[in-house]
C-alpha cells in the first residue's frame, strides 16, 4: 500500500516517540548508575545534566577500574562496598546450568512428540503445558518443605532444578515446533537405510534444528537470569542471583539506588547482547510457535 | 519427482525412553509438590513442638472467612484485567503502527524489545525511585503536564497504588506483546489486502475485517501465556509495595507468600497458594476450550 510522504512522515515521527517513552526508564535507570549520590537525589530530578562517575560499579564489583569523569564526592547513603561479583557468578551458574538441564531434557521429549505418534500425545502436550500454569508460589513453598528435608536449600542443584524444571514446558512445545518444520520423511528415509533412531536424532535433525535450539536455550537462559521467587523462597546465604541481591539494596538506613542501578546495568547488557543475536529466532520462542498455519 | 514410490513403513519404537527424563522431572517436581501441598493445607505449624499437626478443614474454614484473602483476589483480578486489556491494545497499536520498513524501524523494534531481559525486580526497583515523591521523576513530569500534585506519593496512596504498580506491569510487558503481534502480522497473507483495496476499503475496515480475524490465534495464545503470568504477580508487588498501603496491592501470590514465611502459617500458606493454582488452571483450561487453542 502506498502511503503519501506526509503519512510516513508522522508515522516514523510516531514510532520514535511511542518507542521513546518506552525507552526512558531504560535511559534514566542506567544513568543512575553513573552517578553521584547528589545527582539522584536531586529535585527537581536531573535527566541529563549531571558529572558521571564510574563510583557505584566499582563499589559493587569490589574493584576499581582506575579512571574517573569528574571529581568523586560523597558515599550513596546505605551504601557501602557490596562487592557483588560473586553473586553474578552465581547467576551465570544457575541460568547456563539450568539452560542445559532443560535443553537437554526437551530437546529428547520434543523430538519423540514431534516424530512417534502414539496414543494420548495430544493429551500429553496439554499435561506438560498445563505443569506451567502452576503459580510459582504454589510451587515454591512445598519446595522449600522438600528441599529441607533434602538439605537442598542454598544449594546450586537446588536452584538449578528448579529453573530448569520451570523452563522445561516452554521448551518442550517450542523445540517440538522447530522439529515439526524439518520434514520427518528424512527420518523415513534413514531408518529404511538402517540407522537407528539414536542416530538420525544426533546427525540429522540436531544439527538442522540448531537456529532454534539456539534461540530455545537464549529464552530459557533469561527466565532463570530473571526469575526472583524461587531464589528469593530457596537461598538465604549460600547463593543469591542478581534480581535477589538487587532487591536487598533496599536498608533500613536508605537505598543504595546507585549500586542497584550499576548492578542493573551490568546485568541487563549480556542478556541484551545475547537476545539481539538470536533476535531472528526469537519471536517463534515468544509465541510458542504459534504462527505456524 | 520421485520415479518409484516408496511405501511408508511403520515406525513401530516407543516414545517412552524419549519422554522419561521429562516425565520423571514433571512428577517429582509438579506432582509430589502438588500433592505435598495438598497434604500440607491439612495441617498448620504448631510453635510449641515447632512441628505440623493435623487441623482438618480448619485451613480452608479460614479461607472462607478471610476478608484478606478475598480483598487479595479483587486486586489480583483487577491487575490482571486492566494489565492483559492494556498490554493486549497497546501492543496491537504500536505493533501495527511499527509493521513498516521506513528509516530506523529496526532500530526500534531492537531498543523495544530490550524491556525482555530487564529482570521484573529490578524493574519494580527502577520505577520505586522514579515515582518517589521526594525526587521521582514521575510525579515531576506528570506535575509539570498539571495531571497530578508532584509531592504525591504515588506508591502510598491506596487509590494510586496499584497504578503505580501496573505502570511497571504494563511498560516491561506491552514490548513482549508487540513483538508477538508483529510476528503475526508478518505472517498475514497479502491478497486479501489487495482485494480490499481495489474494493475500497479504509484501513480501519480492513483492519476489523481481515486483520483481527486472522490474528486471532496469535492474539489468543499472547492472552493464554501473558495472563498465566498475570494471575500469579509477585515481583513487582514485592519490591514496589510489599502489599500496602494498607490491602492496596496485595495480590493472592504476594498474601500466601507471606503467609508462609513471614508468619509461619505453612499450611495456610500451602491452602492461598492452592486456590491461586486452581483458579488458574481452570481459567486457563476454560479459555484454551473457547478459544480452540492447540499446539
Amino acid at each position: 500500500m502506498q502511503q503519501s510522504k506526509s503519512a510516513r512522515a508522522l508515522r516514523t515521527l510516531a514510532g520514535w516517540v511511542v518507542v521513546g517513552i518506552f525507552f526512558f526508564p531504560i535511559y534514566f535507570w542506567t544513568s543512575v548508575a553513573f552517578r553521584d549520590a547528589k545527582d539522584i537525589f536531586n529535585w527537581p530530578p536531573i535527566i541529563v545534566d549531571f558529572v558521571p562517575t564510574v563510583k557505584n560499579f566499582e563499589q559493587v564489583f569490589g574493584i576499581s577500574l582506575g579512571f574517573s569523569f569528574g571529581q568523586q564526592a560523597a558515599v550513596t547513603p546505605g551504601g557501602g562496598n557490596f562487592y557483588m561479583a560473586p553473586r553474578l557468578w552465581d547467576s551465570i551458574v544457575v541460568a547456563s546450568m539450568s539452560t542445559v538441564l532443560a535443553i537437554t531434557v526437551a530437546t529428547l521429549a520434543a523430538y519423540s512428540l514431534s516424530r512417534m505418534h502414539f496414543r494420548g500425545r495430544h493429551e500429553f502436550v496439554n499435561w506438560v503445558l498445563s505443569t506451567r500454569m502452576m503459580p510459582p508460589v504454589a510451587v515454591a513453598i512445598p519446595m522449600f518443605f522438600i528441599f529441607k528435608q533434602f538439605s537442598l536449600l542454598d544449594t546450586y542443584i537446588g536452584v538449578i532444578l528448579i529453573h530448569g524444571l520451570m523452563n522445561l514446558p516452554l521448551a518442550v512445545l517450542l523445540l517440538k515446533s522447530f522439529f515439526d518444520d524439518i520434514p520427518a520423511e528424512i527420518d523415513e528415509s534413514a531408518l529404511l537405510d538402517g540407522a537407528s533412531r539414536w542416530m538420525i536424532f544426533r546427525r540429522i535433525v540436531l544439527p538442522m534444528a540448531k537456529g532454534g535450539i539456539a534461540a530455545s536455550a537464549v529464552l530459557c537462559f533469561i527466565f532463570s537470569w530473571t526469575e526472583f521467587l524461587f531464589v528469593l523462597t530457596l537461598t538465604q546465604t549460600g547463593l543469591k542471583t542478581v534480581p535477589v541481591v538487587s532487591s536487598t539494596f533496599v536498608t533500613s538506613i536508605g537505598t543504595a539506588w546507585g549500586n542497584m542501578a550499576a548492578l542493573g546495568a551490568a546485568a541487563i547488557v549480556p542478556a541484551f547482547i545475547v537476545i539481539l543475536l538470536v533476535q531472528r529466532h526469537l519471536v517463534r520462542g515468544l509465541t510458542m510457535g504459534s504462527l505456524k498455519q | 519427482m520421485p520415479i518409484v514410490q516408496v511405501k511408508r513403513i511403520a515406525i513401530s519404537d516407543s516414545p517412552w525412553p524419549w519422554l522419561l527424563p521429562l516425565i520423571a522431572l514433571l512428577v517429582v517436581f509438579t506432582i509430589y509438590p502438588l500433592i505435598y501441598n495438598i497434604w500440607l493445607s491439612f495441617h498448620e505449624f504448631a510453635p510449641a513442638t515447632r512441628g505440623l499437626k493435623f487441623v482438618g478443614f480448619a485451613n480452608w474454614v479460614q479461607l472462607w472467612n478471610d476478608t484478606r484473602f478475598w480483598s487479595a483476589l479483587g486486586v489480583t483480578f483487577v491487575y490482571f484485567a486492566v494489565a492483559l486489556t492494556l498490554e493486549i491494545i497497546l501492543g496491537m497499536a504500536i505493533a501495527l503502527l511499527l509493521d513498516a520498513e521506513l528509516p530506523g524501524f529496526g532500530v526500534l523494534r531492537a531498543v523495544l524489545s530490550m524491556t525482555l531481559v530487564i529482570p521484573p525486580a529490578i524493574a519494580g526497583m527502577m520505577f520505586l525511585l522514579m515515582e518517589d515523591p521526594q525526587f521521582g521523576v514521575l510525579p515531576y513530569l506528570l506535575g509539570q503536564f498539571g495531571l497530578l500534585d508532584k509531592s504525591t506519593p504515588i506508591l502510598a496512596t491506596s487509590s494510586l497504588a496499584l497504578a503505580g504498580v501496573l505502570i511497571a506491569e504494563i511498560w516491561q510487558w506491552t514490548p513482549f506483546m508487540v513483538l508477538i503481534f508483529m510476528a503475526g502480522l508478518r505472517a498475514l497473507p497479502v491478497e486479501p489486502y489487495e482485494a480490499a483495496s481495489i474494493d475500497g476499503a479504509s484501513s480501519f475496515q480492513m483492519f476489523r475485517r481481515l486483520t483481527l480475524p486472522m490474528m486471532s490465534k496469535v492474539i489468543a495464545v499472547a492472552v493464554l501465556l501473558r495472563g498465566i503470568d498475570l494471575f500469579r504477580v509477585f515481583d513487582y508487588v514485592f519490591v514496589m509495595t510489599s502489599g500496602g498501603p494498607g490491602t492496596a496491592t496485595y495480590t493472592v501470590s504476594l498474601y500466601a507468600w507471606q503467609q508462609t514465611f513471614s508468619f509461619l502459617k505453612w499450611g495456610y500458606g500451602a491452602t492461598l497458594s492452592l486456590t491461586s493454582l486452581i483458579i488458574v488452571m481452570v481459567m486457563a483450561n476454560l479459555f484454551i476450550r473457547i478459544a480452540k487453542v492447540r499446539w
